[in-house]
């Protein structure tokens, strides 16, 4: 008898495409919602991408009751409050993120609030606390990266303590994803190169780490297809539409897999040089995921080399021999971020950041040791193992 | 309740096995702080007095170690003197027997969804690492491979401790062969 088992959830409804916003009403009505607020950040405000669905609302006779235009980008336990006490006054029954990972997190932290009552969101915080479903939930995700949209798990910052709190409930997952390509086209390069090989490195992630499965495969590989295929392209040319959907679609389906098999050690590195050096996530991703696949190859070397397909073709793959793909795999990736420096600076060591410094190495390896996405890494990391990656990964 | 009547011999023993396993497992996670260095490294950085539990849902067997100190763990048996800091907890008692009889590794069991941790994730992490250098301990080098993702370049520990605790090893192997075959 095998022992592999998997689990595999996502009842996340996926709106994808041309005027996939005006299918918002629709949706909101039809699960009884009237009064709706609006959770989203200044950025998405300054770049007109609130204009397109207020106004899908409203010419449908919905009406937008609230807009929180102020989430900060590493959100906090009082901003949650504030919006939450909002939400009340205006008797609002329903939400919309729209945004990337900080809004889209406070939105699902905010419905924690407004649906389980109180104004403590800590008391909440864990897994599995939340036992019931919350208030009817949309996600209109702005940058092509992080997967919010269709994960379980939210991060607020407690302000008074200074901790990070993670919520996770299946609970939390939005009613339905909608994602429209108007609201990636004006997405500045860097930030279209880092959230993209944040997707990248989610769906390569899922698909060598300990939970991988035969479901979330699917998905990591669809989407690694298309950000190997779409991504150059639109980094070239910022107003193409069809590319800017294939990128959004991509980074929901990495996040479908990931959100269902983990991620592992580039993760883990990830987070820590947040923490400390207070650098972008996706840009973290793209930084360290060739030198840790290189310190996971000999535990991942066929699903690795596997991948190679979808990075590369059917042409390339057919012309590598089989024990070369794993190598060729990582050097395709190594490409990809070439191509991405050439065109957006964006760093590819340590060094080229400009913002940490070899000294911080130490910490950031402790830090790393502690996140909870290193338990999932194919391959045990001890301290000095984090070290070594760190000190590759430097210049 | 069905269940009981048709496999009555094989869950008892399952239960039973479980249970030895968890008392097994709390006084070797005390002796293996007491000398190994890896371990009270990773054990430092709890808090002192910090309870860890691992469990069967929804009221099975429990163990219970207190962090005391130093790197220094404490066995507290199934009762716990606060309450918990850190739990694991095995959705059934099918899983946390399929990981305390070494035929699904820890992390494994973590990534496929057999338990839930509550507490901070920073300390199950810890927690985690500890229980996989404590298997590499008890269990042959073959077994253990099995049970933790790399198994350890060097390892020291009184030859006590392991032969004692590789007694239940042979008892696990034994009941988990009678249990496939039945
Ligand atoms: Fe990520």
């Amino acid at each position: 008898m095998s022992n592999k088992y998997y689990e595999f959830f996502c009842p996340v409804k996926v709106i994808a495409g041309k005027a996939a916003l005006e299918h918002i009403p629709y949706e909101l009505t039809g699960m009884g919602a009237k009064r709706p607020m609006i959770v989203t950040d200044k950025g998405v405000r300054a770049a007109g991408l609130l204009e397109p669905v207020v106004s899908a609302c409203e010419e449908s006779g919905l009406e937008i009751i609230s807009i929180y235009d102020d989430v900060p980008p590493d959100s906090s336990t009082s901003v949650v409050k504030d919006i939450a006490g909002i939400y009340r006054n205006e008797k609002c029954d329903s939400l919309i993120a729209i945004g990337g990972g900080s809004a889209i997190d406070t939105a699902k932290a905010v419905n924690i609030l407004v649906s389980e009552g109180g104004d403590d969101i800590a008391k909440y915080s864990g897994a599995g606390v939340i036992k019931k479903p919350l208030k009817p939930f949309l996600v209109v995700p702005t940058t092509a990266g992080t997967g919010s949209e269709v994960t379980s798990v939210a991060v607020i910052t407690d302000t008074k303590k200074s901790v990070k709190l993670p919520f996770s409930s299946s609970f939390l997952l939005p009613n339905a994803a909608v994602i429209d390509p108007r609201m990636t086209l004006t997405l500045p390069p860097h930030i279209t190169a880092a959230t993209a090989m944040d997707a990248m490195t989610h769906a390569t992630e899922a698909f060598t780490c300990m939970a991988k499965n035969p479901l979330s495969d699917a998905y990591a590989t669809a989407a690694i297809k298309k950000i190997s295929h779409s991504l150059l392209t639109v980094m070239d040319n910022p107003k193409d539409a069809e590319g800017r959907l294939e990128l959004a679609q991509a980074s929901t389906m990495a996040g479908i897999a990931f959100s269902n098999s983990m991620v592992g050690l580039v993760h883990a590195l990830g987070h820590a040089t947040g923490a400390i050096c207070h650098l972008p996530h996706g840009l973290c991703m793209s930084l360290y995921l060739p030198y840790v696949l290189e310190y996971n190859l000999e535990t991942i070397r066929e699903p690795l080399g596997e991948l190679l397909l979808y990075l590369d073709g059917p042409e390339v793959y057919a012309a590598t021999p089989s024990n070369r793909r794993a190598e060729a795999s990582i050097s395709s990736l190594r490409k990809l971020r070439d191509e991405l420096h050439k065109r957006c600076k964006l760093p590819r060591t340590l060094k080229e950041t400009g913002s940490v410094t070899e000294d911080q190495l130490e910490t950031i390896a402790e830090v790393a040791l502690d996140d909870g996405s290193i338990m999932f890494n194919p391959k045990e990391v001890l301290l000095e193992d984090a070290r070594e990656v760190l000190k590759r990964a430097w210049a | 309740m069905f269940a009981k009547h048709i496999q009555p011999m094989v869950f008892q023993a399952r239960r039973l096995y479980v249970d030895v396993m968890f008392q097994v497992m709390g006084r070797a996670l005390q002796a293996v702080s007491e000398i190994d260095s890896a371990v009270q490294a990773e054990a430092r950085a709890l808090p002192d007095g910090f309870l860890f539990e691992m469990m069967v849902m929804p009221h099975g067997s429990r163990l219970i170690v207190e962090h005391i100190g130093s790197g220094r763990l404490h066995y507290h048996g199934d009762k716990a003197p606060r309450p918990i800091d850190l739990s694991i907890q095995f959705k059934h008692i099918a899983h946390a027997f399929l990981v305390l009889s070494f035929q699904e590794k820890t992390s494994v069991a973590f990534a496929n969804d057999r338990m839930l941790v509550n507490g901070e994730i920073s300390y199950a992490v810890r927690m985690t690492r500890i229980l996989n250098r404590l298997e590499t301990f008890i269990l042959p080098k073959l077994v253990a491979q099995r049970a933790v993702k790399e198994y350890p370049k060097s390892l020291h520990l009184p030859e006590k401790l392991i032969s004692a605790a590789r007694i239940y090893l042979k008892v696990a192997t034994n009941f988990v062969e009678t249990a496939r075959a039945s």
